[in-house]
Parts: structure tokens; C-alpha cells; sequence
């Protein structure tokens, strides 16, 4: 059992899970609504907004459906009222199927690329296409697996791993990370498994009916499978999903050597599209293709202008088009590009084709639970009294200034030597940090001593 | 590097005279409507010869190519290649169908895994009168070897006594000019650590071949030494 023991040997390999970093929105799972519908309290670090996360649900319903294009739904709300949380509940609800794409609506804005030209990548990249493909596989029985580590301790693992049918055998070389997933899906003789050569994705279908007899190394759900038969490798359809954009990229490619002097600017010409559309309608109607229509989330909307607008009233009405999803924080304001005044700062015959969704300020006693969830999220543990304090400060001030208090609390708490954050703690970091109306205070009162002073009079144009 | 890459500056020649039905065909599977000498001559051909080798390269017209060399001494084939589209409409991998391919000097080791180099290979290298195989490092006595042809699965068969071999291939010259395989014109024998397998070529295929060797001859080719490349 030559092979068994080199399987023992190799060490445990630790789980490679991606590291996430805590974002702002790192503590959202979802809508938080139950089967119904109904939302919840507090649930998949959703809290409060009722009203607003019902609507979303609705919206998301629709969107699974999948049958209806091109409809589009505003986000509308004062900052730091949970928009973009909103919309983040929606992508995580949606599951990694559902293509979903987030951008700013500063991001359109580049000297590279017309702001149309971004504008459809992004229309394009929220539209997913479920084909079938080809794809090459290993499938056999492990006869053995033998890997060798160099002497010296450092350098590059090598092994070889021996697959038989019921009618050939054959031994592969393996790579590095080919023995790290193998030691990882804990294969050892006796195993059938699949390989797929693309990807190098490992599956174990089951044990080999002809080890049926080692009782001892196996649990109750062990699974005992056939040798399979004729050749290893063999070819078989796997059904993956592209997003239209990437098609485009594939087509639009200049062949061969010439593509190292071509310019390539990004621009996708018109006529790849069309020619790409056309052919996913065909696939579509024999049946070789589905289309899922995704999610297109434009956070900051009101950066857009009136072209951009425009252009969205037409990619709209198109039938390949995804659920767009705006958010906003702006009241009456002035359309970019233009001197006309309109609600959140969008043109009325774009607002009358969208489902608006109102946030409101969150309560008290929201804002608690909201502080609660991020510090499990930041990992600091807080006083009663901190908190009850913690809440104040976010009333007064600002949810997210009070979410900025927390962590430096809880780093100031450390410092000191404490395990849980007190009310001292949060009067410390108060008092080093401003929080906005506070910092304008300061402003008012020292205007006359900063620096350019005498120009004070121009305000500046953000719209 | 692939020699076509030269290919748009070397003389060009199309020989497609008559109009092409719009049908949807490929060189890989059995083609229903059109003859593959049909194809073939419809086919952008272009020509050039180094290294004591013809080499050609064709489009077809669903837009996947071939690329062949002949010996310029004898006439034989030494290498074929196919590529065809990806079905996303990116530019596929290259399926090596006759001869094989210089293997790079330095082995890719970003490949996580492959067949080690101790398994029996298997390469076509035909001759003029037959599609010949070989399965080259498989040291078992010729006894242990059975090679069968199955006409309902367009296939041939070799199987081991000793369950160490197994393979199924078919011949894609017969099946693009849907002729029959038939088992008596299969024969092999073993030398060398060595399994050759030979079919012999019936007669169509014979025709076909001295047709095509006449129209490739005259292809203005370029003749040996750098081809000065005005796109560089």
C-alpha cells in the first residue's frame, strides 16, 4: 500500500479561503424578507427600512423570474439611509448565477471611451448567456498517487498520479497545485474521480467496487461506483455562463500577430454587437442558449448627464436589457450638462419610467442595532452605556461617522489594555476626530484665518 | 511560430470559380451536402515552400483553416492541422490530425497536468499507399495486442490483453468522403517497442490525393529564404 502511505504523508493542507477585507457593506447577506415576502426586523444585517426592502423584494422577484427587460428602479433617499445596502442585499440574494454589476456614475468618465461606449459594456457585463460547451476530461480510478518533495525542503513539489479504466492505464505528471488539490479533496487509491483538464477542477465520484472490501477506511456515506470504461480521457458538454460583454471581447479581438500593432482602445465597434446579438437570438431559439438577465447597479446616479440619460431611455427599450438599479442622495437639483432644474437631478421622461423606492432616516433605536451588527462585523466589544452613547452620536451627527467611531474606539480601548470599549473611550476619539457640522463650526469660526481666504465669496460647483 | 503568419504577404491564390452553396459544413464531421474535393477547391489556398517542404495553408469558407506539409522530394504528408472557431467565436486550439509537432525545447510547466512521458504515444504518419499509426514506447509482445475496426461507430479499436493500452481513433479522411472502413484493409505489427498500425487507402482516396498534389504544384509559392513581410 505503497500508495496509501504516500496519501498519509502528505501534510494537511490549510483551507484556502479567500481573506475579505471589512467594507462598509461587508455585514449585508441579503434582503432579510422572509418567504412572504415580509421583511424582517433585523435579519441578514438588514435593520429597519421596511417599507423600502419590501419593494426591493418585489423587485428581485421580478428579476429571478427573468422574463421582464429593461425595467428600471430609482433608489432615492438622504445619505446614509441605506441605499447602496439595499442594492447590495439585492446581489447577494440574486446568488453568484445572476450576473451583477456595480458601478459609480462617476466611473462612465474616462478620456479612453466615450461615455455611451461605457455605459453598453456595463448593460453588456449584466447580461449573462448560459451555453453549452465542450470540454475535455480525465475520468478513471487512482491506482496510486506518488509525490515526491525535493531534499532540500524548498522548490516546487512533483508528482504523478496513475488512472486506469477497465481497459488502460496511464500515468500523468502533476503540478503543484494539482497535488494541493488533490491532498485537499483527500484522494487515495481506489478513488474514481474526474478531472477536468481546463480548469483542473478535481470531483471524486465514489470509491471503486473493487475495493468493497477494505471496510475499515471508509464512512457510512462512502459511495461505490463502477470502474469506468474505454479511454481516460473523454469529451463532455458543461453548461457555463458568459456575460455578453465578454463575447464581444472574444469577437472583437484583432486575429493573429496584427493585433500587436493594432491600437486596441476598448471600443467595441457597433456591428460586433449586432453580428453577437443576432447569433444569441439563434442559439437562443434552438435552444443551445439561455438568456439570464442580470442587474445593473449605478450608484451616485445624479453624476450622470443629459446624454447618458438619454442614452438610457433608449437601452431601455432594447430586449436585451438588464434591471437597472439607480441610487441617488440628491433632492431638486440641476441636471448635469444642462441648466434645468429636476427631482434628483434626472430628467422627467427618465423618472416616469422608473419604480422609485423611498429610504427614510433610520430611528433610534435602528441606529442601535445597526452600531450593534457592525461591531460584531469590526469585532469590538461594547459597553452598554458605550453604545447607548455611540447611538446618540449617530443621531446627532451622522449613522456613518458613528460607524467611523468604532473602530478607532476599539483600537483606543486596545491601546490602553481594555477588552471592551467604554464611554471614555468613545469621549477620546470624539473629541480627535470632527464629525461634519462640527468641522463646519470650526470653519465659521476661523474662516479668516486660513489660507486663501479673501476668495471666499466663490462657492464651488459640485452638480 | 506557425509558419502562416507570413501568410498574408505570400502570393494568394483562390480558386473558387464557382459559386459556394450557403450551407453550414465543417471539416471536422462527415459533410452532407458538399464533396470534400468540393471544399477543398473552394477553399483560400495559399503556398510556400522552406525547409525542402510545401507548406499550405487553407480558409475555409465557415472560417476555420487547415495547414499542411508535404516532403518536396516524395510527396508525403508530414503534417496536418486543424482549427476551427471557438462556438463564444474565439480563435480555437490547433488539433494536430497527421505528424506531430515540434515539441517546444523547454517544456510548460504551467500546465497542471499532463501525461508523462513514459506512456505509449500516439501519432498518424501515413505513407503513399496507406493511413499509417504508430504507438511508440508500448514494450508489450505483439501477441497482446487486437485492433479492430467498428463500422457502425466509424472507429478503430486497439485493446490490450493486459488492460495497460486502449484506443479509439478514426480515420477523418475516410469519413469526409463517406467511404466505408472496412476491416480487411487493417493490418499491424510489432517492432521496436513500436505498435504499426497500417490501413490501406482505397482507391478513391488515391485519386483524390494525386488531384490534389497536382493543384497544390501549381500554387505560385515563394521559394526558400525569408519572406520579407510588409506588414513588419
Amino acid at each position: 500500500m505503497a500508495a496509501q502511505m504516500a496519501a498519509t504523508k502528505v501534510p494537511e493542507v490549510r483551507d484556502i479561503t479567500r481573506i475579505e477585507r471589512i467594507g462598509a457593506h461587508s455585514h449585508i447577506r441579503g434582503l432579510g424578507l422572509d418567504d412572504a415576502l415580509e421583511p424582517r426586523q433585523v435579519s441578514q444585517g438588514m435593520v429597519g427600512q421596511l417599507a423600502s426592502r419590501r419593494a426591493a423584494g418585489l423587485i428581485l422577484e421580478m428579476i429571478k423570474d427573468g422574463h421582464i427587460a429593461g425595467r428600471a428602479v430609482l433608489i432615492a433617499g438622504q445619505p446614509g439611509t441605506g441605499k447602496t445596502a439595499i442594492a447590495m442585499g439585492i446581489a447577494q440574494s440574486l446568488g453568484s448565477d445572476t450576473p451583477f454589476t456595480a458601478l459609480a456614475g462617476s466611473e462612465i468618465f474616462s478620456l479612453e471611451m466615450s461615455k455611451t461606449e461605457a455605459l453598453s459594456q456595463a448593460f453588456r457585463k449584466a447580461i449573462g448567456v448560459r451555453i453549452k460547451e465542450e470540454t475535455e476530461i480525465i475520468e478513471g480510478e487512482v491506482v496510486e498517487i506518488q509525490i515526491d518533495r525535493p531534499a532540500t525542503g524548498t522548490g516546487a513539489k512533483v508528482g504523478k498520479l496513475t488512472l486506469k479504466t477497465t481497459d488502460m492505464e496511464t500515468i500523468y505528471d502533476l503540478g503543484s497545485k494539482m497535488i494541493e488539490s488533490l491532498s485537499k479533496e483527500k484522494v487515495q487509491a481506489g478513488d474514481v474521480i474526474t478531472i477536468d483538464k481546463a480548469t483542473g477542477k478535481i470531483s471524486k465520484l465514489g470509491r471503486s467496487f473493487t475495493r468493497a472490501r477494505d471496510y475499515d477506511a471508509m464512512g457510512a456515506q462512502t459511495q461505490f461506483v463502477q470502474c469506468p470504461e474505454g479511454e481516460l480521457q473523454k469529451r463532455k458538454e458543461v453548461v457555463h455562463t458568459v456575460s455578453l460583454h465578454e463575447i464581444d471581447v472574444i469577437n472583437s479581438r484583432t486575429q493573429g500577430f496584427l493585433a500587436l500593432f493594432s491600437g486596441d482602445t476598448g471600443e467595441i465597434k457597433s456591428e460586433v454587437r449586432e453580428q453577437i446579438n443576432a447569433k444569441v437570438s439563434e442559439w437562443r431559439e434552438e435552444g443551445k442558449a439561455e438568456i439570464i438577465p442580470g442587474v445593473l447597479f449605478i450608484d451616485e446616479v445624479h453624476m450622470l448627464d443629459i446624454e447618458c440619460f438619454s442614452f438610457l431611455n433608449r437601452a431601455l427599450e432594447s430586449d436585451l436589457s438588464p434591471v437597472l438599479i439607480m441610487a441617488t442622495n440628491r433632492g431638486i437639483t440641476r441636471i448635469r450638462g444642462t441648466n434645468y432644474q429636476s427631482p434628483h437631478g434626472i430628467p422627467i421622461d427618465l423618472l416616469d419610467r422608473l419604480l422609485i423606492i423611498a429610504t427614510s432616516p433610520y430611528t433610534e433605536k435602528e441606529t442601535r442595532q445597526i452600531l450593534k451588527i457592525r461591531c460584531e462585523e469590526e469585532d469590538v466589544e461594547l459597553s452598554d452605556e458605550a453604545h447607548t452613547v455611540l447611538t446618540r452620536i449617530g443621531q446627532e451627527t451622522s449613522l456613518r461617522y458613528a460607524i467611523q467611531l468604532i473602530s478607532t474606539a476599539g483600537l483606543v480601548c486596545r491601546k490602553r489594555r481594555g477588552t471592551e470599549v467604554q464611554v471614555e473611550d468613545i469621549k477620546r476619539v470624539y473629541s480627535l476626530f470632527l464629525d461634519e457640522s462640527r468641522s463646519s463650526q470650526y470653519m465659521k469660526e476661523y474662516q479668516d484665518s486660513f489660507l486663501f481666504n479673501e476668495a471666499q465669496s466663490l462657492q464651488m460647483d459640485t452638480s | 511560430m506557425f509558419f502562416f503568419f507570413f501568410v498574408p504577404v505570400v502570393f494568394s491564390v483562390s480558386m473558387g470559380t464557382f459559386s459556394v452553396p450557403e450551407v453550414d459544413y465543417y471539416v471536422f464531421s462527415i459533410m452532407a451536402v458538399q464533396s470534400w474535393s468540393e471544399v477543398l477547391r473552394s477553399a483560400k489556398k495559399t503556398a510556400l515552400i522552406s525547409d525542402g517542404k510545401r507548406k499550405v495553408h487553407y480558409l475555409f469558407t465557415d472560417g476555420s483553416e487547415m495547414a499542411e506539409e508535404y516532403d518536396m522530394r516524395t510527396d508525403e504528408l508530414i503534417l496536418r492541422q486543424l482549427r476551427s472557431k471557438t462556438k463564444l467565436g474565439g480563435a480555437g486550439q490547433w488539433q494536430v490530425e497527421v505528424g506531430e509537432r515540434n515539441p517546444s525545447a523547454v517544456p510548460s510547466t504551467d500546465t497542471e497536468i499532463k501525461e508523462s512521458s513514459s506512456n505509449p504515444l500516439f501519432i498518424r504518419k501515413d505513407t503513399k499507399a496507406s493511413f499509417q499509426w504508430r504507438v511508440r514506447n508500448i514494450p508489450y509482445p505483439v501477441d497482446t495486442y487486437s485492433v479492430s475496426v467498428e463500422p457502425a461507430e466509424r472507429c478503430c479499436i486497439i485493446r490490450t490483453t493486459n488492460k495497460k493500452y486502449y484506443k479509439k481513433f478514426s480515420i477523418p479522411d475516410l469519413d469526409r468522403c463517406q467511404l466505408p472502413l472496412e476491416s480487411t484493409a487493417l493490418s499491424f505489427s510489432h517492432a521496436n517497442n513500436t505498435l504499426i498500425i497500417s490501413y490501406k487507402k482505397p482507391k478513391e482516396i488515391l485519386t483524390l490525393e494525386q488531384e490534389l498534389m497536382r493543384e497544390l504544384k501549381k500554387l505560385k509559392g515563394t521559394n526558400e529564404g525569408d519572406v520579407d513581410c510588409k506588414t513588419q
